[in-house]
């Protein structure tokens, strides 16, 4: 028997290997990684369930699919589930999750009072895990459905996701208009492949931006390692999205903007000069 | 083709507010808190009216919770829904999986032809309501919608999915997750509120089974140390080149 199971794969289904790692290393269970052939959500949530319902803890990382697939395998099971969850205690061989309320305002220790226990983990919470993988291999059946999906697309941003990427450039209405977008592109080009483009709402919702790129409390959460806000205020609907980032960076004009408040490092000075400057002196320094 | 819609708001605290841990520490401390209908919920309020301005039909908001609650049901009113439905609970339940089941109770004999709601809700994040309701009714499910549309009995709506994208359709009955973006509500308007106040409010005991998802303690995060704030041209832009050139091409 397999107490702990990470459904899916992927870079996040990597950090969440570190979870069930974590979990088994203190409580002397085992865990495995189930590779789904398929995972369309209304189709296989039911197959899913069947395949996990032995297990102590299923997890699964917190992006959309994550989600919504695991939310459907928790009421097929009748279990709770904690979404969003960015850490855990083990006391025994009782689990508590961490997980934020409020946006983030607060966080909570929740337990589980039911098998399995179902857990969503914010994927850049935690580190990619290197160690050895059992994988569990299940060819999954799709119950009968009603959902016809009409077309489906893929892309049509950036390369990479911004919710994978470890840093992260993000304007705000302070960039004045989508024509200016090229030197936040200039300095993510400067920071390498593993940077990505991000935006407030105003900015997605004006249409300067792909909506993929919104981040906040109606739009991603991210993590990233290091956040670049450019010409944002800091409103507490952007900050819920962004607050879990390891550094914050921001550039404003207005010394009093309340992004200040919560970053770790902040330029005041006109966008359009600090961010040129700031891009040639990074290609200098690599 | 007329659609009977049941749209399930949950009532929150403000975004703006200032959250406050209870002495059991357990829960937050209400007093001084303004609410609001969860932004997404009102979103698919939004979404409800235009579908029946459209196709025509019957909109119930429906929402669970103390009595503070019908406020916010009165709210929905005011923007042009039609009735109101209020399980009355006390204190609201922090596991979703127990207000899910409550709602489906309460749904399924009242014979709705689609049932909207917001992806989650912003002040427990749950996210998992509309997909547990429709697995209970048997019903089929989209989440984080960006748009909806009925034609004849179909529903059609887009929904994103990080970098990926789908626009899909089912039959009614069904539920629907929406996310804000598909569309910022209307405001009510004065004479919406006046005739709110002669809508009918239906209230009923909400069933709640135990809940098992427990929250043993609630703390604040860890405190951030303050930041280094300087102007352009003070050397803290050097500072700031040094990290980012740090991490290029470093995992973490
Ligand atoms: C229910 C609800 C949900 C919401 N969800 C989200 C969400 O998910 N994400 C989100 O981002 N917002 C969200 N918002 C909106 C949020 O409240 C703010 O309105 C929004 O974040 C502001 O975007 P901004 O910082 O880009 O623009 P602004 O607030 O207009 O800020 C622009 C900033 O740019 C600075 N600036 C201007 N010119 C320059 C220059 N030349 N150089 C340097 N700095 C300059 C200004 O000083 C200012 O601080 C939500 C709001 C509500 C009500």
């Amino acid at each position: 028997m397999t107490e702990i199971l990470v459904v899916g794969e992927g870079s996040a289904g990597s950090r969440i290997c570190s979870v069930a790692h974590g979990i088994a290393t203190q409580t002397g269970w085992r865990w495995a990684r189930l590779r789904l052939s398929k995972s369309d959500t209304h189709a296989f949530a039911e197959a899913v369930a069947k395949c996990v319902q032995d297990a102590k803890i299923v997890l699964m990382g917190a992006t959309a699919m994550g989600k919504d697939l695991m939310a459907r395998v928790a009421e097929h099971l009748d279990v709770p589930l904690a979404q969003d969850c960015i850490g855990y205690r083990v006391a025994g061989s009782k689990v508590v999750f961490i997980r934020p309320l409020y946006g983030g305002k607060v966080l909570a220790e929740v337990h589980l009072a039911a098998c399995p226990a179902l857990a969503t983990f914010r994927p850049r919470t935690q580190p990619a895990y290197q160690g050895a993988v059992a994988i569990l291999e299940h060819v999954l059946t799709p119950s009968p459905h009603e959902m016809q999906v009409v077309w489906r697309k893929v892309g049509g941003g950036a390369a990479l996701d911004v919710a994978r990427a470890d840093i992260v450039v993000s304007g705000g209405r302070g960039m004045q208009g989508p024509e200016h977008w090229h030197i936040l592109e200039s300095l993510a080009a400067a920071l390498g492949p593993k940077a990505a483009l991000a935006c407030s709402r105003p900015v997605s919702d004006n249409g300067w931006r792909p909506r993929a790129e919104h981040v906040g409390q109606t739009g991603r959460v991210i993590a990233p390692a290091v956040y670049v806000a450019v010409g944002i205020s800091g409103a507490v609907q952007h900050v819920a999205g962004i607050a879990g980032s390891k550094c914050i960076i921001a550039i404003n004009k207005d010394p009093h903007a309340s992004i200040f408040k919560v970053a770790d490092y902040g330029i005041v000075g006109d966008l359009f000069e600090v961010v040129p400057a700031l891009t040639a002196a990074v290609k200098a320094l690599r | 083709m007329p659609v009977k819609i049941a749209i399930c708001i949950k009532q929150t605290p403000d975004t703006e507010a200032r959250i406050r841990i209870a002495a059991d520490g357990q829960s937050i401390e209400e007093e001084g808190v303004s609410w609001i209908i969860s932004p997404h919920d009102e979103a698919a309020v939004e979404q409800a009216l235009q579908l029946k301005e459209a196709h025509g039909g019957h909109v119930t908001v429906v929402a669970l919770g103390p009595r503070r609650v019908e406020r916010s049901i009165r709210e929905a009113l005011a923007m042009g829904s039609d009735a109101g439905l209020h399980l009355v609970c006390e204190p609201m339940p922090a596991d979703a999986s127990v207000i899910a089941g409550a709602l489906t109770k309460a749904l399924r004999p009242r014979g709705f032809d689609l049932i909207l709601t917001g992806e989650q809700a912003i002040d427990l994040a749950g996210s998992q309501v509309p997909q547990r309701l429709s697995i209970a009714l048997g019903w089929p499910c989209v989440v984080a919608a960006e748009t909806l549309s009925i034609k004849g009995r179909m529903v059609q709506a887009r929904r994103p999915a990080e970098q990926k994208e789908a626009l899909v359709r089912f039959a009614l009955p069904g539920v629907v997750g929406v996310n804000r973006r598909i569309g910022e509500p209307r405001y009510p308007s004065f004479k919406g509120i006046m005739r709110a106040k002669r809508k009918a409010v239906e209230v009923d005991v909400a069933q709640l089974a135990e809940g098992r998802m427990i929250i043993e303690r609630l703390h604040y995060p860890p405190a951030k140390a303050e930041g280094q704030v300087q102007s352009f041209g003070s050397g803290i832009e050097d500072t700031v080149a040094r990290l980012l050139a740090g991490h290029i091409d470093t995992q973490v």
